[in-house]
């Protein structure tokens, strides 16, 4: 789907910051990806693979990509139970209401990169 | 040297969003961002709100699609003005494009723009555009199943408009189901049955889209 440009924009970031910090080609780019953020690891690992195979002047041979996943998170207002939404976000397992509240799984951030020194 | 960046992946996108919303409150204009997979009717039910509502809103259009001209057109032929973003192969639209479109519309002439997205159940409904509201176009002839197997968009949208309801008939499609699959994803959200063909229930959107519109003036 759209996991090229999601890799596009994830570069820009670590490449508009790292020439702010000074370095040079980029060594590992490290991502928080949530449950249910709308992006597949699988295909960004492809995305990253064929930007790094394609641009040898931003990143080292060797760079890497790190996902940590985020599991999703909710948790009913009534009850407290904390569970896993994964079809019926909503709905509470123990009340069987929907009355749950996501509080995890939908981050999608650049925790960390490295680069080498110039 | 590692750097920790805890940058969400679309900052560049939520900058442009805010960009978008700021002119869109500042002018007064009530935004909508229709979404839906391919063929479940966006572009005639748009069709239908801009012959009604155009007696009493300015509407304005902007048409998603990956290629050609054709949804722009069939808003043109309604009296509306339309531009036409193709986003040549991308799934959905984001917030840069539409700023991009923005200065094609006089926005003090403006007082409900709908975006139509392009065609897709999955990606669109991660894209903030600046819009007030979210609303989700889901068809009968595309089954029950889809609420359920799609919660990442409707768990973003606040209305869905379930379309084509003069197939009911025809067709296993429960209306009640769906109400029941929809509030058990997001009970915040609405259901309206509409048929843009026969008109049936169109009345209960354009009372929907009168009370965003107050609202969105009120602010």
């Amino acid at each position: 789907m759209h996991e090229m440009s999601l890799m596009g924009d994830i570069i820009q970031l670590v490449q508009e910051d790292a020439a702010v910090n000074g370095l040079g080609k980029i060594e590992k780019i490290e991502l928080i990806v949530g449950d249910i953020a709308n992006a597949m690891p699988d295909a960004l690992k492809m995305a990253f693979d064929i930007f790094r195979d394609q641009n040898p002047h931003i990143f080292s041979e060797t760079a890497e990509l790190v996902i940590h996943l985020e599991e999703a998170k909710a948790k009913c207002v009534l009850c407290d139970s904390e569970y896993r939404p994964e079809q019926k976000i909503a709905l509470c397992p123990s009340c069987n209401i929907p009355s749950g509240k996501v509080l995890a799984g939908e981050t999608f951030q650049v925790l960390s990169y490295e680069g080498s020194n110039r | 040297m590692k750097v920790t960046l805890r940058t969400d992946v679309l900052t560049n996108n939520n900058r442009a969003a805010e960009f978008n919303r700021d002119l869109f409150q500042t002018t007064k204009t009530l935004v909508i961002n229709l979404m839906s997979s391919p063929g479940a009717g966006k572009t005639t039910l748009l069709e239908e709100t801009v012959r009604v509502l155009s007696g009493k809103y300015r509407i304005a259009v902007i048409e998603g699609d990956l290629a050609t001209e054709k949804d722009a057109d069939r808003i043109r032929a309604m009296g509306a003005k339309a531009v036409q973003i193709n986003t040549h192969g991308g799934c959905h639209l984001d917030a840069r494009m539409v700023a991009a479109a923005l200065g094609e519309f006089d926005f003090e002439e403006i007082d409900i723009l709908f975006i139509e997205n392009v065609g897709n159940l999955v990606c669109p409904s991660g894209y903030d555009l600046g819009q007030n509201h979210k609303v989700a176009v889901l068809s009968v002839p595309e089954g029950n199943d889809k609420i359920p197997k799609y919660p990442q968009m409707f768990m973003r949208t606040e209305l869905v408009l379930l379309n084509k309801i003069d197939l009911l008939p025809y067709l296993d499609f429960s209306v009640e189901e769906a109400r029941q699959d929809l509030m058990e994803i997001n009970p915040e959200s609405t259901l309206i049955p509409v048929s843009a063909r026969t008109r049936e229930g169109l009345h209960e959107w354009f009372f929907w889209i009168e009370g965003a519109y107050a609202k969105c003036v009120q602010q």
